[in-house]
């Protein structure tokens, strides 16, 4: 089952625009509130599986699309089209955050980082080799994360003081125990097999007060997947990630003793809460020196992520000049105290 | 005319005795020019090496303004050697530009095989005792070897290094080796080098503090427990006894810096 969305008043396929948050008909300029906007379609259930090849009622052509995909382009017409099967039933996303940063914002964006870069070669920096800039909803799992902390620790606290010829040190012994009761909200971890988990991971923190109901005419003009993984099979991944954040806030609790010897800890995660939502990444592929370098753009709000080449010239100018000027400090010090240049 | 014959005897009186005057401060200001540094009474040194050390005096001597000097005794007649060395500066009076001026003193006693280190004025507040105890302990193993040269050669060359310092800094502190700045120089560098390849992939912007709802998180239960108290004891490092130990005031009123030991 695809989607398409006409215009009511000429026909034409109707995108999204990340601007006003509307469905906007290019050919008259019509803007359709999305909220408003009629959805039937969550009704609708069928096996993910069943079809990789649908017809494109548009112009007739055969759209074919991977088992994930969720919504794409017609290759011939160019019509945005939503696979409506795959964001229904148990696969349909709970929440979106809708694009905020246009293709020619993202353009930009990225050029701007490019020139930015302190280690990338020259050539790159210029941006100008661009292969392709593609706005793709990305499967994520938002968890709202409960853990019961329970430490017990023997906690020393010194002091010192003179007596005398002697000097004291006074150790006094403590024994602590915290009950610790940790909420962790909306902690996102992507679901789709695709992508790079470091690269998602970095391109955090995604503002949620953008979070909206799902509506299929968000994706419009984009490219979706679904999830490959469940919550539950993300659950110790999403772990993981705020395990040191419960250790930084166990520590904190102890601040004020000098030594903190841990005798027992309890860490208990539950998952509270998890839901389904699609997050915009603007994926710029970049030809640099015959070799493809992919980065991510955070959708929402412009922060890129990636793994650019350096160069090893301007690591070098870095590095001498670094220890160059760290010598120099060095020396100036070094007169300062009286000790001479040399 | 008769007028001025008349007063021709007081006159040459006047003038002889303006001349014994000066002539005596002459004498004094001949210990005390950077002429005389050697004071080998000892005889330790040959004709040649006592040249050369006095040439090395009175070139480093000129640019710290002070006179290093070198003093060797075979016997102090019963005294200190450091009141020995006291003595010496009361009566010989040594400085740079002045009688009883800036004077860097080393000293050894053959006899009882003592060394003794003064620093007079400027070079009492630039080589302070911790300072002479450096210098001291660097060429004590010179002098027991019997190379008195060397010995006395180092001295002033650490004596004009150390003057170098501003007082109260440690000369020999690692911050000015050249081996240390540069290797930290280099470290630095590669770490920041590192950390930026590192981060030039995007950074990390979250926190512990970003998913974490405040209002609903905390401390549910908490308790300190005092189970017992242990104090130790350890005795106050003698630095300070020792730093300050080595010097002094002659008898004649001028304070110094001083390390004495044996060699």
């Amino acid at each position: 089952m695809i989607l398409y969305y006409k215009c009511p008043s000429c026909g034409s396929d109707m995108t999204f625009d990340p601007k006003s948050g509307e469905l906007i008909c290019d050919s008259c300029g019509r803007i359709e509130n999305i909220e408003s906007y009629p959805e039937e379609l969550k009704q609708a259930e069928f096996s993910p599986e069943e079809t990789k090849e649908y017809q494109c009622e548009n112009c007739g052509a055969v759209l074919i699309t991977t088992a994930d995909t969720v919504a794409t382009h017609c290759s011939f017409c160019g019509a945005g089209v939503v696979i409506g099967d795959r964001v229904s039933g148990h696969l349909a996303p709970k929440r979106v955050i809708p694009f905020t940063i246009t293709k020619e914002e993202a353009i930009q964006a990225f050029k701007k980082w490019c020139r930015k870069g302190l280690l990338t070669p020259k050539g790159f920096m210029t941006a100008d080799r661009i292969q392709s800039i593609t706005g793709m909803y990305i499967p994520f799992w938002l968890f709202d994360l409960n853990s019961k902390v329970q430490v017990s620790a023997i906690c020393t606290r010194e002091s010192t003081y003179e007596e005398g010829d002697y000097i004291c040190t006074e150790t006094e012994f403590y024994e602590a125990f915290r009950d610790i009761n940790l909420n962790y909200v909306k902690i996102p971890a992507d679901a789709s097999e695709k992508m790079d988990d470091e690269l998602m991971d970095r391109l955090e923190p995604f503002s949620y007060d953008q979070l909206k109901e799902f509506k299929t005419p968000y994706l419009v003009g984009y490219l979706a997947e679904k999830y490959n993984y469940t919550d539950e099979e993300l659950l110790p991944r999403v772990k993981g990630k705020i395990n040191e954040y419960i250790e930084a806030y166990i520590s904190s609790t102890f601040r004020g003793y000098h030594s903190v010897d841990y005798r027992q800890k309890q860490i208990e995660t539950n998952n509270v809460k998890s839901f389904y939502v699609l997050l915009p990444v603007w994926m710029v592929n970049y030809d640099y020196n015959n070799k493809v370098y992919t980065f991510a753009m955070n959708g929402e709000t412009g922060k890129v992520v990636g793994f650019p080449p350096l160069s090893k010239g301007k690591m070098a100018a870095w590095f001498g000049g670094i220890a160059a000027g760290t010598l120099l400090a060095f020396k100036c010090v070094a007169l300062l105290m009286g000790g001479g240049f040399l | 005319m008769r007028h001025g014959l008349l007063k021709k005897p007081w006159l040459i009186l006047f003038f002889v005795v303006v001349f014994l005057i000066g002539g005596s401060w002459g004498t004094l200001a001949k210990a005390a020019s950077p002429h005389e540094a050697i004071f080998d009474q000892a005889h330790l040194l040959t004709r040649v090496q006592k040249a050369k050390l006095q040439a090395l005096s009175s070139r480093l001597g000129k640019d710290r303004k002070t006179d290093f000097l070198i003093l060797t005794v075979n016997g102090t007649g019963g005294q200190t050697l450091e009141r020995y060395v006291e003595d010496f500066y009361d009566s010989q009076a040594p400085g740079y530009d002045k009688a009883h001026g800036n004077a860097a003193i080393l000293a050894i006693d053959m006899k009882e095989r003592d060394v003794y280190l003064a620093g007079f004025q400027k070079a009492k507040r630039y080589l302070d005792s911790g300072r002479m105890d450096q210098i001291r302990n660097a060429i004590t193993p010179e002098l027991s070897d019997g190379q008195y040269y060397q010995a006395f050669s180092d001295f002033m060359h650490k004596a004009h290094d150390y003057m170098g310092y501003k007082p109260g800094v440690n000369p020999n502190s690692i911050l000015f080796k050249w081996w240390f700045q540069i290797t930290v120089s280099l470290l630095a560098g590669l770490i920041i080098i590192f950390f930026m390849a590192y981060r030039s992939g995007g950074r990390v912007t979250v926190n512990a503090k970003t998913y974490l709802d405040h209002q609903s998180s905390g401390v549910v239960n908490d308790y300190d427990t005092f189970l017992r108290r242990t104090v130790t004891r350890r005795r106050k490092p003698s630095n300070n006894s020792k730093d300050g130990g080595g010097g002094g005031v002659t008898p004649g009123g001028y304070s110094h810096s001083g390390s004495s030991g044996k060699f």
